[in-house]
């Protein structure tokens, strides 16, 4: 399946680490999907399942996000940068509950709310994993 | 000029990537300092990346440092691959902060994004050093330090003077620390200590 440019949504992006790796990430295993890697361009989605939708709880801060599953496919853009990444949904997140109203900028412009975690792979391929976080907009 | 934008070189404009793979194709060794400027890597992102060289394939390794011979890493990913990795004059190097490579040990783990190069190393574009960013819930509070659940698994995060900062609820990054409270959930971006699995900490952001 290719990623696509219809635009599905807009937020902060965050980042997190999967699968067999270093650090803390040694007990984070491979996701809701088993097969999260940090190392492969893969993502986090707040409504992955019914279950996952009961922990993240975006419509809480006003993100009615709709049900995408393990495999489908997006297309993150940085806000403002223009750095587009690939990625595939492997795992349930970011929660969403706790950070409502949180917000993230570039150049003036603001996006809010966490709505998609990125591997360390795919963070990086648009932003400094520094950060921590970035505004994107999402398109599939 | 920051090395994510354009300088010129011999005529021609370089930029980020085609600097450092050119730096790496001719042996740069100079670690730590720019003929460019600054390396810090958020400030690479600042400003509008420029379009990457497509001649030039981006690459990315992920493992623990195992030697370090010079200015290349050698680095045992975690599912069995091997990378080596150079530095070069237009590497950023993060470890809790914006850092030279002299910070670098055997035995770190790394992130590093670069370009791959012909004899199969990584000229390196960013490394980041032991960072970690993770979602946890505020199970302690001490002077010096914050006990943390993340996972099933405790860990100590340790506030660094001069260096930790928190955002509550997104707010501006302030070093006071004194409105964190127990049973608060908080992402924290900091650097794992190999030797005991702890962190410090780089920054806190509070949630609800």
């Amino acid at each position: 399946m290719a990623c696509g440019s219809t635009s599905l949504w807009a937020g902060e992006a965050t980042w997190f680490c999967c699968g067999n790796a270093w650090g803390s990430c040694g007990s984070a295993g491979t996701g809701a999907c088993g097969t999260c890697q940090s190392s492969k361009h893969m993502a986090a989605w707040p409504n992955l399942s019914a279950a996952c939708y009961d922990i993240t709880r975006p419509d809480l801060c006003g993100e009615g996000m709709p049900r995408r599953t393990c495999g489908a496919v997006m297309n993150v853009k940085h806000q403002c940068s223009g750095a587009t990444v690939c990625v595939t949904l492997a795992d349930c997140g970011p929660r969403t509950k706790s950070f409502c109203g949180e917000a993230t900028c570039c150049n003036g412009a603001c996006r809010t709310n966490r709505v998609i975690d990125l591997t360390p792979s795919a963070f990086s391929a648009i932003g400094s994993l520094s950060s921590g976080k970035l505004p994107v907009y999402i398109y599939e | 000029m920051s090395p994510s934008q354009h300088s010129e070189s011999g005529g021609r404009r370089l930029d980020r990537r085609r600097f450092l793979t050119t730096a790496a194709i001719g042996g740069a060794t100079i670690v730590g300092a720019s003929a460019l400027g600054g390396l810090d890597a958020d400030a690479a992102f600042a400003e509008p990346m420029p379009s990457l060289d497509t001649a030039i394939p981006a690459a990315f390794a992920e493992g623990r440092i195992v030697a370090i011979n010079r200015n290349v890493l050698d680095v045992a990913g975690s599912h069995g691959e091997r990378y080596l990795i150079q530095l070069t004059n237009a590497t950023s190097v993060w470890k809790l902060r914006t850092t030279t490579a002299e910070a670098i040990e055997v035995g770190d783990g790394l992130y590093a994004r670069g370009a791959a190069m012909p004899d199969g190393t990584i000229a390196a574009d960013a490394v980041w050093v032991n960072i970690v960013n993770v979602y946890v819930t505020i199970r302690g509070i001490a002077k010096d330090r914050l006990h943390l659940q993340h996972g099933s698994a405790e860990v100590v995060g340790h506030i660094v003077p001069d260096t930790t900062t928190a955002s509550y609820l997104g707010g501006a990054l302030t070093a006071d620390l004194s409105k964190t409270r127990i049973g608060q959930e908080a992402q924290v971006l900091g650097a794992w200590r190999p030797a005991d699995g702890n962190i410090d900490i780089a920054r806190v952001s509070l949630g609800h």
